[in-house]
This record gives C-alpha cells, sequence and structure tokens, in this order.
C-alpha cells in the first residue's frame, strides 16, 4: 500500500515536472496568455460594475457582495485549469488513440489522465481570481477569522471537485460517441454565467436544475449567499454550505469517476 | 516448454449499422437502426514459446490489430481465453502490461516537446525499474541502438528513424518478456530498417525476448521471423515456419526489362511475359524454378537490355489471392 502510494506519488512529481518543461520550450506562448487571461477577467468584473451601477443591484446583490461571488468562482476556475485540465481533452485522447497508451502502462488509468498534464499555466487564470476575491473581501469587510478560512478553503476544495466532475462526464460521453464534438466550451459558458451571477436572479427551474441536477450553485453562490448573510432564493438549506459545498463536491467526483469506469469498459468492449 | 502467449479460440464481435442511402435512408435508419453483428476476430488459437519471433500477418481488416489489442489488454474478447506469461490480461491488466514492451510505428510515446532522455526517465519510474538496472539496461539499449547521438535531442527534431529507435529503446528500458510490434518499420529507410532489424535480432539472441510483429514489409518477414501466423477475414489460414509458408505466399516475382532496341525473341523457358509496353518488358518468374541472377544472366546473354528492375510481390495481395476461398 505505502510502496504503491510512493509509485503513484514518485509518477504524479515526474508528469509535473515533465509538463513544466514543456511548458517552458514555448515562452511566446507563455507570454501571450500572461498578457490575455488577465484582461479577460478583469473586463468580467468591469461588466458587473457597469451593470450595477448604471442599472441596479442584480437581485438585491451590489457590487462589492458581486465581486465576492465572481472572485470566489473564479479561484476554483483557477484552480481546476492547473490541475485538471487534461479532463477537457478526454475526447481527444478516446478518438486518436492516447487512451490505448495509458491501458498499456501498469497504473491506474484515471490518474495517469489527470496527472499527467499539470497546467502551470493555468496558475496566470489564478491571479486575477485572487485579485478579484481579496478586492470583494476587503470591499464587503470579510471576516478573516480562522473559522472563515477553515470554510473557505473546504468551499474551494468543492468548487474545483464539482467543476473537475462536470468536465469527467462530459468528456466521458466521447466513449460513446466516438466524436470529437467537445462539450467544454459549452460547460465553460455555462459555468461562468452559474458562478459570476447571483443564481438567485434566475427563474425557479435554472435554480433547481443548478442546485440538484448540475450543482454548480454550490461552486460559488451558495458559499457566498452564507458568508454575506443573503437570502438564497428558494432553498433553505439546513447546515452550513462548508460542509456542503465539499461532500457535494465529493459525490459529484466519485459519480463522475464511475461514469468514467462505465466509459471505459465500453471502450474496451468495443473498440474504436 | 511453457507459452508465453496462449490463445484459445478467440472471439472479437462487432456491431455494424448498416445505412440507408441518402437522406431518406439516413432518417430511416436513425429511427429503426439496422445492426448487424460481425466476428472481426472469429475464433483464433494459437500458442507462443518464449524467445521465438512471429510475424503476424495479414491484409487490412483481416483482425491484426484487434489481435494485439486484446493480447495487451487494451480491449476484451467476445469469448475465448488469452494468457499471457500465465495470467489474463482482462483479468488483471496491470500485472500483464508490466511485462509487455509495445511499439505502435505510426504513434510514439515519447514526449514531442522534450530531449529524448526525459520520456525514459518517466517510463523508469513507471515501470518502478531500480536506477542500476536502468542504467544497465540503457548501456545495452544505447549501445545496440546508437541512442548517445541523439538522446539530449527534442523529439521533434529526430528523424524517423531515430524516433523509432528511441521508441524501442522506450518499449525495452523495464526489459519486457514480450515485444509487440506493430508496423515497426514502416516509412523508414533501408539503414533505419537494417538498424531496427539488427536491434530486434540482437534483443532476441541476447535476452530471449519473444517478439510478435505486424508488418506489410516482406523482407522483415523474411529476415525476422522464424515463425509466421496468417489471418485472413479473422481467421488463423496458415501457422508455420517461415519456410514453408514464404513460398506459397511469394509464388512469383516480375522482373521488368528495358531494351535499347526492339528484339524477336523475347522468351526465356523459366519465365512467361505476361505484358509489353514498346520497348519494355515484364517477366514474371517463379523463385523455386529460377532465380532472379540466373533469369537476368540468361537474358543478357541474348537481349540487349539497357535498364532492368525485379519487384517484389505485395505481402498483402498475396496473402489476398492465395487465401481467397476462406
Amino acid at each position: 500500500m505505502l510502496a504503491s502510494f510512493k509509485h503513484y506519488v514518485s509518477v504524479a512529481s515526474c508528469f509535473a515536472k515533465l509538463a513544466v518543461q514543456r511548458q517552458l520550450e514555448y515562452p511566446l506562448f507563455l507570454v501571450s496568455w500572461l498578457l490575455m487571461i488577465p484582461i479577460q477577467y478583469f473586463s468580467g468584473i468591469w461588466m458587473l460594475k457597469i451593470i450595477v451601477d448604471r442599472f441596479q443591484p442584480l437581485n438585491g446583490w451590489d457590487f462589492p457582495e458581486l465581486t465576492f461571488l465572481y472572485g470566489l468562482g473564479l479561484i476554483s476556475h483557477g484552480i481546476l485549469v492547473v490541475f485538471f485540465i487534461n479532463t477537457w481533452h478526454i475526447d481527444n485522447m478516446v478518438i486518436n488513440g492516447g487512451f490505448d497508451r495509458l491501458l498499456l502502462r501498469p497504473m491506474n488509468v484515471f490518474f495517469q489522465l489527470v496527472a499527467s498534464y499539470v497546467n502551470f499555466i493555468g496558475l496566470i487564470d489564478c491571479i486575477p481570481g485572487i485579485v478579484i476575491f481579496l478586492y470583494g473581501c476587503h470591499i464587503v469587510g470579510f471576516d478573516w477569522s480562522l473559522a472563515n478560512i477553515g470554510k473557505l478553503l473546504l468551499v474551494l476544495l468543492g468548487g474545483v471537485l464539482i467543476r473537475a466532475a462536470l468536465f469527467i462526464a462530459l468528456g466521458t460521453i466521447a466513449f460513446w460517441t466516438k466524436r470529437n464534438a467537445s462539450m467544454v466550451g459549452f460547460a465553460l459558458s455555462m459555468l461562468e454565467r452559474a458562478t459570476m451571477y447571483p443564481l438567485s436572479m434566475y427563474p425557479y427551474i435554472l435554480q433547481a436544475i443548478f442546485t440538484f441536477l448540475i450543482p454548480i450553485g454550490f461552486i460559488s453562490f451558495y458559499p457566498a449567499a452564507e458568508f454575506l448573510g443573503k437570502s438564497n432564493g428558494v432553498l433553505e438549506l439546513p447546515l452550513s454550505f462548508a460542509l456542503w459545498t465539499p461532500t457535494i463536491g465529493i459525490v459529484c467526483f466519485l459519480l463522475a469517476h464511475w461514469v468514467f469506469r462505465m466509459g471505459m469498459k465500453k471502450y474496451e468492449s468495443a473498440g474504436s | 516448454m511453457e507459452a508465453v502467449i496462449e490463445v484459445i479460440d478467440l472471439v472479437k464481435e462487432y456491431t455494424i449499422a448498416k445505412k440507408g442511402r441518402g437522406l431518406r435512408g439516413s432518417l430511416k435508419s436513425l429511427l429503426f437502426p439496422q445492426k448487424t453483428k460481425v466476428n472481426g476476430v472469429d475464433g483464433i488459437s494459437f500458442s507462443i514459446a518464449p524467445g521465438e519471433i512471429v510475424g503476424y500477418i495479414g491484409p487490412n481488416g483481416a483482425g491484426k490489430s484487434t489481435t494485439i489489442k486484446m493480447l495487451t489488454g487494451i480491449l476484451h474478447p467476445t469469448s475465448g481465453s488469452i494468457k499471457v506469461c500465465g495470467i489474463s490480461p482482462q483479468a488483471d491488466r496491470k500485472a500483464v502490461v508490466g511485462k509487455l514492451g509495445v511499439v505502435f510505428g505510426q504513434r510514439t510515446q515519447l514526449y514531442w516537446d522534450l530531449r529524448l532522455g526525459e520520456s525514459f526517465e518517466l517510463l523508469r519510474r513507471i515501470y518502478q525499474v531500480d536506477k542500476a538496472t536502468y542504467e544497465e539496461n540503457m548501456a545495452v539499449l544505447g549501445d545496440v541502438l546508437k541512442l548517445n547521438d541523439f538522446i539530449d535531442t527534442p523529439v521533434r527534431q529526430l528523424s524517423l528513424g531515430q524516433r523509432m529507435r528511441g521508441d524501442l529503446a522506450a518499449a525495452m528500458l523495464h526489459s519486457p518478456s514480450v515485444l509487440f510490434l506493430d508496423e515497426p518499420t514502416i516509412g523508414l529507410d533501408a539503414d533505419a530498417k537494417h538498424a531496427i532489424r539488427d536491434f530486434i535480432k540482437e534483443m532476441n539472441r541476447k535476452m530471449g525476448l519473444t517478439v510478435i510483429l505486424t508488418t506489410h514489409d516482406l523482407d522483415d518477414v523474411e529476415q525476422l521471423c522464424s515463425r509466421l501466423v496468417v489471418v485472413n477475414h479473422g481467421k488463423v489460414v496458415e501457422d508455420g515456419p517461415i519456410d514453408s509458408i514464404i513460398g506459397k505466399l511469394t509464388p512469383h516475382r516480375l522482373l521488368v526489362v528495358e531494351l535499347e532496341r526492339p528484339c524477336d525473341d523475347l522468351s526465356h523457358p523459366a519465365a512467361t511475359i505476361i505484358k509489353q509496353e514498346g520497348l519494355k518488358v515484364w517477366y514474371q518468374f517463379e523463385k523455386v524454378r529460377v532465380t532472379a541472377a540466373e533469369l537476368i544472366s540468361d537474358l543478357s546473354q541474348k537481349l540487349p537490355i539497357q535498364d532492368l528492375s525485379v519487384k517484389e510481390p505485395d505481402i498483402e495481395d498475396a496473402i489476398r489471392a492465395v487465401y481467397k476461398g476462406y
């Protein structure tokens, strides 16, 4: 057991090292991301400011609160982009045979899929997230108590797992469809819309979908609503979101992993 | 001797959807799909002893790669049993693949952007090869494959031959018992082909490595394999020592002669003229009746030959022609 754990850690660290080296091979690419990503997210927050200034607070959420919400969602997105970006390419690997190579190695396939690319360029995604979130904390007067920091970490963990589960489940569809029709773009825009704005401003049906069916409301909206002491819409949940978000994250992730295993079985029995 | 690979009644079934013509047909297939089951691999059995080099050959679509994928644990068979080193790859994939090396000629497992050596370090960790064994293996591999010339070059800058040598080393550095090679010489020039073949022979001789090879290249087969398993339409149509099979597969060759001026008597007792176009003449001859050298020397005595070439039959065409009835 311990030997096996050491084996996986040794391989994961080697994967990570090689991933950094591969990214350093293309410095100009790195610079272009360094320029583009912050522009993308800072313009996102600017849009929120314009909407709130020109019109009215969104469903009772003013600009500082929206900044807090947006920042929280962006950080979990940034962490996802660093550690789970390979889940965006499952369809590609299934279709071009990259999957066969994973099956030919004496290690867990899911581990190889996730660990084989740690995307350090993704840290650039985290920078605007952290800046916007800290600014949001500052203007809403967030209480940096130990309890709150602990809750925050649990919420981030859960948020990353929920996002990863969504991409894994969507990517796994390729095992059945055998088509390179990526759902990543669709999932990204859905995630952005559901984590950037307060969920309570959407119709009931969408709130219900984003709570029970595809629980992305737990990534940023429910935690932010509770941190800020706001109404979270129709749904009144017992217990703190600090328990709900990581629990739902783990459940979703396990479900996604199960779907992935089903997909692999399908692949093994059908071939490509 | 205990077999390294034991395959009994292997079957792999595919579902093929039959599609109607045009838009109407497409809609009809969407609503009422017509599916038929086809056996891509249809009851294959064979067993391979340690240290054999076996050519697994057959035309495209004969079920070659499907069989290889089942032997290596990538695909699961519909029925039948497989034992590799005594273990079923479907029951314990990780245990089996640890003993295998697999090279796909068309696809590399090396990291494109990085120097060749980096990929080896990753594989060393994946296969848990300790440092001392790794150094030892790399010394042997580096020597035979001359890796030192390019181990610090990024893989994307390697020639196809160098890349293939790198891929062979990558497949061998955990000292596997069985090496699967899928089209290892495809697209390579003559020198590179030689290097690859020498390496395979060397590893087989030195370490008793068992090799299973699929190829379109007749020279690969003739120079490497002691035994052939020929498949067509998902069935084994021939399994035996190469000498008894190769004659059947390559009953005749072609000699193309270009003359300096027209001649009257072109005939030769051991060859038939199958085509004549201006000054170019195509002779078909059987290897067992007359060698190319004899034929050329006979013809050059009576004909003013300007240019000539010997054409090898294509291995796939030969299999299709010989085993048409199966």
